[in-house]
């Protein structure tokens, strides 16, 4: 048979397909070291390179790589293992744990913790000493100047420089030529891969990459959510070298409470506060009210200044009494004496003797008995008997007139003090709520015989019409409550033909009516002075003759008054009568000039 | 400048380099805790000190030791002598020009107000801001002067058109203070974004951003030398910062409270840091803490200024001043500010002060609107005024 290779056509490729192993540095590393081995020295633990096998290890442990041949750790030696090294963790990954470093002296450097990491470049203050007072001694600035003068410059230097680099990015970042432009056409970019053999890239040495820019939607949404990252914490924390703060004494405390806020306008919440924490902020408990003595003062003078008016008036009216008094004694010694006189004209005979003068009281018609004692005694003897037994008649009546009123009036007084009242009393004095309680007011409906009935009943649907009258009108009733009025009943109701022959039937009524006299427009007073002619005016005067022969008066009142045009505006109307000054058109001339009305004394 | 710290007791650490370092820090007497004093003297024969450096020796440093805090140097007392009112808000910055012609006040009524030093009047206010100034400075070797206020705003105006030329835009929020570098032409400026921005003031590029505080950055203060950057802020940190990196140094946490005000020693390569419960004074460049001053102000220090005499002035914020020797910190005068009239009580607080460049003159920015000059009384003597000191005993640390 002929071998497959040859019946098959030849391959293209000429060179292996597989990966040759045989030029990796790892493989040659174990494998070539077998060579490297062989060509060296042998080494002179002969057991170590051969790991014992199992069940013989009793005393092996395993410490250098070598020491573990091809494989791994041994698990039945309890010794940390780290075949090809791996798993050692010398300075990897970050150890929390600082080591105990003890300083010069030999005294721990407890403040390691703190000085770690950031701190470590920093100046930190973590001793007790550092907290001590101390003073600095000896400033020799003067010595060090020029040191410091140098120092000064160097420093400055540096820090421009450095300053002026940042300054110079922000400023040409800003400025516009510096902007990256956006190059729309694509890169070329050749590139030569490490590994190259005939497996990777066909066998090709170098790409070449074609870099361009993608085109973008310009309408696209954002593509990715910027989430907040909260900051990172800050520098690490720095010992504090400060006691803690004291705590607050119960005073401190109570003299920085402050109240709630309790708002004189707000009280969005609608809480119910009582009525002194309202008031609490008012500050009204601080501020002491002082009240004016003069409003004591004002008190006291009015009572003072009441009292006096009562005196006063008390004796103003005491006075006064007695002044009416006297006027009515004078009076009636006045009617007495006419009585007399005319008794005296009548009789044609001295008058009797005066007798016991009655009180006043009595009317005017009664007979008053003169007491004129004056004129002519003789004859008051000859007529005493008749006219003294009439006199005593009419005294007694009188007297017992006197009683009786006397006597009512007491019973009256009587009874209006203790409570009683008659009934007309009783019933002048109610309130109407009180008469419809008692009925007495009766609103119409049990006279009529209806059924009063709410009116809210009746009409629910007012509606549009109802809204449209003005606001003042008093539209909820329609009558008035009480349809029963007491004057209706006593009002004049015209009779049917009552009494026509007495006073004549209804036509003859009427012309009487008519043909009255009574309601004559212009008619005057009796015993006034007829005026020739109608009333021009509502108010007519009389001329005054005065005695004022040189016009004097008028003359001086002219000129104080003035005659303006402007008084003349309201002259048209026709009232005239002004209440103070009262000037008439036609009068003008010559007015008398007096500014009061003159009454004439009618007789 | 080489710093050796001895103590009187526990451990010492030899500073390697120390080639004879001229200066020495005594650590200040009795702030050991009570308990072993058996060891110290036991300790005290390993500390002897070869003789190549100055050291002090402990030996004399154990012996005596309240004694060694450095006797307070007398002072005059400082008055009030000119009260120039003008703004219509409260003052709250103020800066000198180099040539102590005069100065110039930042306020709340958005203006800044400059002023003439001799007679106090006023010169020129400039408009342009929206908001409070915070901060002013006017620079050494151009006739420009800086202003940052609430508004984020940074503006740098020219003195000579006396308009504002250039705007740093980049604080997310109110600025509240403001330093020039020395010898760099770099601006400094804090503010409630907790970060201290670095601008370059030619080309108003925003240089460096040096973050690491927590809170508002209320003060700093720049040095020609590292640490070129000193922020103290409301987080109660004072940290260091390496401009050059753009990293912090070091922090220092030696304050409870909100270290609202810095004073760099003209001279002296210390600075003072001020918050509501201390004052104290730091080394540079290495921060070490050196000590507490010897009383307590008690209130919040809203500012501070030394001048090259060691006069060390601090304002409150409830209107008191006090005036404090800077090497031994014994504080000598307090003074309480009067608010002008028309003015609520409540309106005694100091905002802002500063001496003018040679120092003998003071000035103080108030929130009852004024601006109240300062200077020494001259009548006054050691006998007229004694300074009655009592060393510290025990001085507290903390």
């Amino acid at each position: 048979m002929a071998s497959l290779k040859e019946m098959l056509p030849a391959p293209k490729a000429a060179a292996s397909t597989f990966y040759d192993h045989s030029s990796d540095p790892w493989f040659k590393e174990r494998y070539g070291g077998e060579s490297a081995q062989s060509a060296a020295a042998a080494k002179p633990a002969g057991p170590a390179k051969t790991v014992p096998p199992y069940g013989k290890r009793g005393g092996f442990v395993p410490r250098r790589p070598e020491d573990f041949g091809d494989g791994g750790a041994f698990p039945e030696i309890h010794v940390a293992q780290y075949p090809l090294g791996m798993g050692r963790r010398d300075d990897k990954g970050g150890s929390k744990i600082l080591a105990l470093t003890v300083d010069a002296q030999g005294s721990v450097a407890f403040d390691a913790v703190v000085k770690q990491g950031e701190n470590a470049s920093k100046i930190i203050y973590s001793k007790h000493s550092d907290l001590v007072p101390k003073i600095a001694t000896a400033d020799s600035e003067a010595t060090e100047d020029e040191e410091y003068q140098k120092q000064i410059e160097e420093t400055t230097e540096r820090t421009k420089s450095a300053l002026e680099k940042v300054v110079n990015v922000r400023l040409s970042a800003a400025q516009p030529k510096n902007v990256p432009t956006h190059d729309s056409e694509s890169k070329f970019i050749k590139y030569k891969p490490s590994q190259q053999s005939a497996a990777f890239n066909s066998g090709a040495k170098e790409r070449i990459i074609r870099m361009s820019e993608m085109a973008v939607d310009p309408l696209e949404p954002p593509k990715f959510k910027h989430k907040r990252v909260p900051r990172g914490s800050g520098s690490p924390p720095v010992p504090v070298m400060h006691s803690p703060p004291r705590p607050v004494t119960v005073k401190d405390q109570q003299d920085w409470k402050i109240p709630p806020c309790i708002s004189n306008w707000k009280n969005p919440k609608g809480y119910t506060i009582p009525l002194d924490k309202r008031l609490a902020a008012d500050g009204r408990g601080l501020q002491e009210v002082q009240i004016n003595d003069n409003f004591a003062k004002l008190s006291e003078a009015l009572y003072v200044a009441e009292q006096k008016a009562r005196e006063a008036v008390q004796m103003r009216s005491k006075v006064q009494r007695e002044l009416m008094l006297k006027e009515k004694e004078r009076k009636e010694q006045e009617l007495r004496a006419l009585a007399q006189k005319a008794r005296m004209e009548r009789t044609g005979v001295p008058p009797a003797p005066a007798g016991v003068p009655s009180g006043g009281g009595r009317g005017a018609a009664d007979d008053r008995d003169e007491d004129m004692d004056l004129e002519q005694p003789r004859e008051q003897r000859r007529e005493t008997r008749e006219e003294r037994e009439a006199r005593i008649e009419r005294d007694r009546i009188r007297e017992e007139r006197r009683r009786e009123r006397e006597r009512e009036r007491r019973l009256e007084a009587r009874d209006a003090a203790m409570g009683k009242k008659s009934k007309l009393t009783r019933d002048r004095d109610r309130d109407v709520s009180e008469k419809i309680a008692l009925g007495m007011a009766s609103t119409g409906g049990a006279k009529g015989g209806e059924v009063m009935y709410d009116q809210r009943l009746f009409n629910q649907d007012k509606g549009m019409d109802s809204g449209f009258a003005t606001d003042d009108q008093y539209n909820i009733y329609s009558k008035g409550l009480f349809t029963a009025q007491p004057t209706l009943s006593t009002l004049y109701r015209p009779k049917k033909d009552g009494d026509s022959d007495v006073y004549g039937d209804a036509d003859e009524q009427l012309e009487k009516v008519m043909k009255t006299d009574r309601f004559k427009p212009d008619k005057g007073f009796s015993g006034a002075s007829e005026r020739p002619g109608k009333r021009e005016r509502p108010v007519e005067f009389d001329k005054q003759e005065e005695n004022d022969p040189f016009g004097l008066d008028q003359f001086l009142t002219e000129v104080k008054k003035g005659k303006k045009a402007v008084e003349k505006i309201g002259g048209g109307g026709t009232m005239k009568a002004s209440g103070g000054s009262s000037m008439r058109d036609d009068y003008e001339g010559g007015g008398s000039g007096r500014s009061r009305i003159n009454f004439e004394r009618g007789r | 400048m080489k710093l050796t710290i001895v103590f009187s007791g526990t451990q010492q650490i030899k500073d390697p380099d120390n080639k004879g370092g001229s200066t020495a820090i005594i650590p200040a007497p009795h702030m050991l805790p009570k308990a072993p004093d058996s060891t110290i003297p036991g300790k005290n024969t390993t500390l002897s000190i070869p003789g190549s450096s100055d050291r002090f020796s402990t030996s004399a440093m154990m012996e005596r030791i309240p004694s060694r805090w450095p006797r307070p140097v007398w002072h005059a007392p400082w008055k009030n002598y000119r009260v120039i009112s003008g703004h219509l808000g409260w003052v709250r910055s103020i800066a000198f020009e180099p040539g102590n012609e005069w100065f110039c006040t930042g306020s709340a009524d958005r203006t800044i107000k400059i002023w003439d030093l001799a007679s106090g009047t006023l010169k020129l206010t400039l408009t342009g801001h929206i908001e409070q100034i915070r901060g002013l400075a006017v620079s050494q070797r151009h006739t420009y002067l800086f202003s940052a206020g609430d508004d984020k705003q940074v503006k740098c105006w020219d003195l000579e058109q006396n308009k504002v030329i250039r705007s740093y835009h980049g604080h997310l929020s109110g600025v509240y203070c403001l330093a020039l570098h020395p010898t760099i032409d770099i601006l400094l400026t804090g503010g409630r974004d907790s970060v201290c921005r670095v601008w370059d003031i030619r080309t108003k590029a925003h240089v460096a951003a040096l973050t690491g505080h927590d809170n508002t950055v209320c003060s700093v203060f720049a040095r020609p030398t590292d640490p070129q950057v000193v922020t103290g802020s409301h987080d109660s940190t004072i940290k260091f910062w390496d401009l050059v990196a753009g990293r912090t140094m070091c922090t220092l946490t030696h304050h409870k409270k909100s270290v609202r005000a810095m004073a760099l020693h003209p001279k002296e390569k210390s600075f003072a840091s001020a918050s509501a419960d201390n004052i104290k004074k730091f080394s540079l460049p290495k921060g070490e803490f050196l000590h507490n001053m010897l009383s307590q102000q008690k209130t919040i220090i809203n500012a501070m200024a030394v001048n090259e005499d060691g006069v060390l002035a601090t304002a409150g914020d409830n209107g008191s001043m006090w005036f404090w020797d800077w090497k031994s910190g014994h504080n000598f005068q307090q003074d309480q500010t009067i608010v002008q009239p028309g003015s609520l009580e409540s309106e005694a607080c100091i905002y802002a002060l500063s001496y003018d460049v040679s120092g003998s003159r003071l000035v103080t920015c108030e929130a009852d609107k004024t601006i109240k000059m300062w200077k020494e009384d001259l009548t006054a003597t050691p006998e007229s005024h004694p300074v009655n000191f009592k060393p510290p005993k025990d001085i507290r640390r903390y």
